[in-house]
């Protein structure tokens, strides 16, 4: 039956009519070539053996299947995490989209964030035009309390001034002399999004510490009680921010977010659409210059800001992206270190469940191999929560990690028997992944929705952990950091695994004499 | 009721149980009922004991008479594993309500039985008696009869309600409803000299296949299997076996000392549980069927297969023995287990620094004392304290316990093992004891562990509550030592036999003041070993002890 006004099909049922089963099989044989099937199968198999990963990995210029993304996007998650901030990208306007589809889809929110909207005019002359017109209109069209620039390629390319350019908008009264416009160059071709939000983050904090780009004072850093927290690039932020914040209040201790996206990211349904929801004051901001020190939760995004913090006096601790017990033990140690509070009894009973439930389901993790990819924090969380668990983090790989990570991630595997024979895998990418789980496959993999390719070509069972995750929703709800987060990723990484032994034992009169109610 | 409780009679007299050997005429007529303390954290009921013993038999309706209590929670909860029906997985129950408790419950059981074989059509449907059907004195004997007579069809009646005892108990009654109405109603097709039977195998975790295998090659024929992935048929048709196995030695000894009675069916206890005694469970069945008129070439064949076997399971156990070098075991598990899991560990070069004998028996003890020499640490009820002191002291690396225990393990940060029902891995057999060791050697060096006994970094070492408890006895044990009186005081404290509250003091004081010879006598005196006998021999160690001392000084070492 074709499509039928009466009931409609969608695309799930639709082309499996006969009809169109028809059309694509006559398709294929008439217009598109066919190969022989034999040949495509042999292809097939020959590119799941040892000597298709050699040449594999011999690649020398193409990536196939990255998993990472560009600067801009960074940046703007970086932007929002600030109150009534506009992030606004100078550029072509086809990238801006992709930021906010991006992180809408990812959030289930709507991601606000205008573009400069290049063309090629100002691809020759410059957009410097550009720049004071997106001003003005986003100034007057949107009523921000700060608008956060960033660049794209486009822009970057043909080396536009972002500082010079401000100061000509604003003498041209795009906003007023005293607005906010703080800026960060963001090239896609250096780095990655945790470049990108590094980048813009530094660009924030120096224009409120540094003297505005030459248009105000320079702070001048009275040292207090309170401490800085960075959260990185995270999926994950709307749990985890206030999963942090929650353990600071038990604490008692006084601090700043910086970067604090938790509520845009997550805005109530209630008839009220909020453009600009929560997020770090711009007074914070500015007062953050006085804390005793600053924590980064995530070292591969604050290369630049975290020096920049440090040399205005802060004492500076980074982490990488703790997820487990002895992680999180490190990183509350460190808070209780740096603000000399304690750590209240009920974080250490919190940590007891965790133990706790590690404990009880240890033998169905233990020696279970895991392929895990992401950004080189994530990697780094993962894999020691991975060791602690008993089980073995096979395949490590980033494809914005750097050697210096890797190094990282090696010291990390070095340290606990269940990183015997486990390797990392720096610069590498999906493709470089799926001859991996071909040749050395593993239980599991870890990984962003884009590993569900990999699922389906390896049979490798995917557990959903990182960024993007498009395919399930509401994941980023859920903090992974604190012992409650360790026990959201442990209950993860079991229903997958409890899931597989029902998968493989639900055949009825086959099967299903281990389909057990009690696992 | 009063066919019940001539059943629970006959079941009390079983000449076959290690225990009941032990009793007094009176001791024995009051049945093997441990006496629960009111308040007490309990086990299960009769009702389980028969469902659980039954519910492995897989091709039939197994049907529970009674409010949705004793399904709802029953339903499927074993891991016994059926290589075809999955009807025993079904769960069937005439769910009583209100009106049925009034007017009595029997027309809904009655039609539930035919809504079962109208629909599903068993070779047999188990009818399950439970609490309040038997209270408000529904005759679930008189209706299965009816359904019988009216479908043409085996129903079972097992009348078991969770009221008349424990687990255990209920175990045997199951026994008796297949001697009753199931075992030599049907004829096999054929028989061989080569057919044994089974006896309180549940297949668990699907353990029976392990050995099966082995028995096919001896082209030694499985007639059934009471009742692990047992058929309807098979049971039935059971009695013409030659030979037969008692696997767990008191759950269903009522059957097999019956069956050797009724049909002359000889039977031995065996344990596939560790190399040594599977390879004497073969053994033991060739030799009982080559008696039985097998030809004798059937022994050769065996130790051929023994051999062959064993010199494998060495050869897959060689490599944990460096691992497991210097690692010491506390085993906390019932009953036949407790031996012959043991003789396993110790195979594998683990070290045993002790075992629980709850429900073990005498010869289960003796047995352990066979492996584990005289000063073998028996542990009869150890608290979380006493579990984390054997731990600190590097007295044990691991414990291996029943699921039920296992948590407690764990809060006295010990790594565990679970090897009872709940267990999920099959460890029968030649390769069932490598995946024991596996299993073992996972949990031994599982990080978590260390994470376990280590206080939260920020807490100093002193504060835990394992600190404190260990302090605390230390300073009683101080204490103790310091002071004679006292010492001699808490030994005379000590509790002898928990079900009557009786001290060994007061065993010592009737001993010396009465000049007591002998267990029953002391029985008689103080009430000490007059509930769950599990005592009589601490009490007969006080004797032997108290008759070599001079009777002047009733200070006798226990």
């Amino acid at each position: 039956m074709t499509q039928n006004a009466e009931n409609v099909l969608d695309h799930f049922e639709l082309f499996r009519g006969p009809e169109y089963q028809q059309m694509l099989e006559n398709k294929k044989k008439m217009f598109e070539n066919p190969r022989d099937p034999a040949e495509v199968a042999r292809v097939r198999e020959w590119a799941k053996t040892e000597e298709y990963k050699e040449l594999n990995f011999a690649r020398e210029a193409l990536t196939v299947n990255p998993a990472k993304a560009c600067q801009p996007l960074g940046a703007v998650f970086v932007a929002v995490g600030f109150e009534g901030t506009i992030p606004f990208v100078h550029g072509s306007q086809g990238c801006v989209a992709y930021y906010r589809s991006h992180l809408s889809r990812h959030f289930k929110e709507p991601s606000s964030c205008v573009s400069s909207s290049m063309t090629e005019d100002a691809a020759v002359f410059g957009g410097l035009n550009n720049m004071i017109d997106g001003l003005a209109n986003t100034y007057s069209l949107y009523k921000p309390k700060m608008i956060a620039v960033s660049t794209t390629c486009m822009a970057e390319v043909i080396g536009d001034d972002l500082n010079a350019f401000i100061k000509t908008a604003k003498e041209k009264e795009s906003v007023p002399q005293e607005f906010d416009v703080p800026f960060a160059h963001t090239p896609a071709f250096v780095g990655s999004h945790v470049t990108g939000y590094d980048n813009a983050l530094k660009g924030i904090i120096e224009h409120f510490w540094d003297g505005k780009a030459g248009t105000a004072e320079k702070l001048e850093r009275k040292p207090n009680d309170s401490i800085n927290f960075i959260g990185g690039f995270d999926g994950y932020t709307v749990g985890n921010m206030r999963e942090v914040k929650r353990i600071f209040d038990m604490m008692g201790v006084n601090y700043t977010i910086l970067g604090d996206n938790s509520d845009v990211f997550d805005t109530p349904t209630d008839g009220e659409f909020r453009m600009y929801d929560g997020g770090t004051t711009l007074e914070d901001a500015a007062n953050a210059i006085h804390a005793k020190a600053t924590i980064s939760m995530q070292e591969y995004c604050t290369e630049k800001t975290l020096p920049f913090i440090k040399n205005h006096g802060h004492e500076v601790a980074a982490f990488n992206h703790p997820v487990g017990v002895a992680s999180t033990d490190a990183f509350l140690m460190e808070v209780a270190r740096l603000t000399g509070k304690e750590i209240p009894e009920e974080l250490a009973k919190e940590r007891g469940r965790l133990v706790d439930a590690i404990a009880d389901s240890s033998a169905h993790i233990h020696g279970k191999k895991f392929a895990i990819y992401g950004d080189p924090d994530l990697c780094l969380g993962l894999t020691a929560f991975l060791l602690e668990l008993g089980a073995e983090p096979t395949h490590v790989l980033a494809t914005n990690g750097t050697k210096s990570w890797a190094a990282k991630v090696e010291a990390l595997l070095a340290s606990s028997p269940f990183g015997k024979d486990c390797h990392v895998y720096p610069g590498k990418d999906l493709w470089h992944m799926r001859s991996l789980l071909f040749t050395e496959p593993v239980d599991f993999l870890i990984g962003n929705t884009y590993g569900k390719y990999l699922e389906r070509d390896t049979g490798t069972p995917l557990i959903r952990i990182g960024f993007p995750v498009f395919d399930r929703h509401h994941h980023h709800r859920r903090p992974v950091w604190g012992y409650q987060g360790g026990m959201n990723v442990l209950i993860t990484i079991l229903d997958k695994i409890f899931d597989e032994i029902d998968r493989n034992t639900n055949v009825p009169a086959k099967t299903d004499y281990s389909f057990d109610i009690i696992r | 009721m009063s066919s019940l409780s001539a059943t629970i009679q006959d079941v009390f007299n079983e000449p076959g149980c290690g225990k009941n050997a032990n009793k007094s005429e009176a001791e024995r007529k009051k049945g093997c009922t441990k006496q629960l303390q009111p308040g007490g954290a309990a086990g299960g009921c009769a009702f389980d004991g028969a469902k659980i013993a039954l519910q492995p038999l897989t091709d039939v309706a197994h049907l529970v008479h009674g409010p949705i209590a004793c399904e709802g929670n029953s339903w499927d909860n074993r891991g016994a594993k059926s290589s075809g029906s999955q009807i025993w997985r079904t769960g069937f129950t005439t769910d009583i309500n209100e009106t049925d408790v009034v007017f009595g419950g029997e027309k809904r059981l009655f039609k539930s039985i035919r809504e079962i074989i109208e629909k599903y059509d068993p070779p047999a449907v188990f009818v399950y008696q439970t609490c309040v059907p038997a209270m408000i004195g529904d005759d679930i004997d008189a209706v299965c009869k009816a359904a019988r007579e009216k479908f043409g069809k085996p129903v079972i009646p097992v009348n078991a309600p969770g009221f008349v005892g424990p687990k255990n108990l209920g175990n045997k009654l199951a026994g008796e409803a297949l001697l009753q109405h199931v075992i030599g109603t049907e004829e096999p097709e054929y028989t061989t000299p080569y057919d044994i039977n089974i006896i309180g195998e549940y297949n668990l975790s699907g353990e029976l296949w392990q050995i099966k295998p082995l028995l096919d090659e001896l082209g030694i024929r499985i007639l059934a299997c009471i009742s692990g992935d047992g058929r309807y048929k098979d049971v039935a048709s059971s009695h013409r076996a030659k030979a037969a196995m008692m696997v767990c030695s008191k759950a269903m000894i009522n059957v097999a000392r019956k069956m050797e009675e009724r049909y002359g069916i000889p039977f031995f206890e065996g344990s596939f549980y560790g190399i040594q005694d599977t390879s004497d469970a073969l053994r033991e069945i060739s030799q009982l069927l080559v008696e039985r008129g097998a030809d004798p070439e059937l022994l050769d064949r065996t130790e051929a297969l023994i051999s062959r076997e064993e010199a494998r399971a060495w050869a897959a156990i060689e490599p944990f023995k460096p691992r497991f070098k210097g690692k010491k075991v506390l085993l906390i598990t019932g009953g036949v287990k407790s031996w012959s899991v043991l003789a396993a560990l110790q195979e594998a070069g683990l070290e045993l620094v002790g075992t629980s004998v709850k429900k073990s028996t005498k010869e289960d003890k003796e047995r352990i004392k066979e492996l584990m020499g005289q000063d073998a640490h028996m542990i009869e009820d150890m608290t979380p304290r006493e579990m984390y002191k054997m731990l600190k002291d590097a007295k044990a690396d691991i414990m291996l316990s029943g699921g039920r225990s296992q948590f407690v393990a764990l809060k006295a940060a010990m790594p565990w093992l679970d090897i009872n029902q709940e267990r999920h891995h099959a460890y029968m057999g030649y390769a069932g004891m490598v995946k024991l060791l596996k299993e073992i050697e996972k949990a031994l060096y599982n990080p978590v562990w260390k994470q376990v006994r280590k206080p939260a970094p920020w807490e100093s070492e002193e504060e835990t509550w394992q600190a404190k408890a260990l302090a605390e006895a230390a300073a009683e044990e101080a204490a103790l030592a310091a002071n004679p009186v006292l010492a001699e005081q808490r030994r005379r404290d000590t509790a002898i036999c928990r079900c009557k509250s009786v001290s060994a003091g007061a065993i010592e004081d009737a001993i010396s003041a009465f000049d007591l010879k002998t267990v029953d006598e002391v029985r008689e005196h103080t009430q000490a070993s007059g509930g769950c006998t599990a005592c009589i021999e601490k009490v007969e160690d006080i004797l032997a002890s108290m008759n070599r001392a001079d009777p002047a000084l009733s200070v006798a070492a226990e």
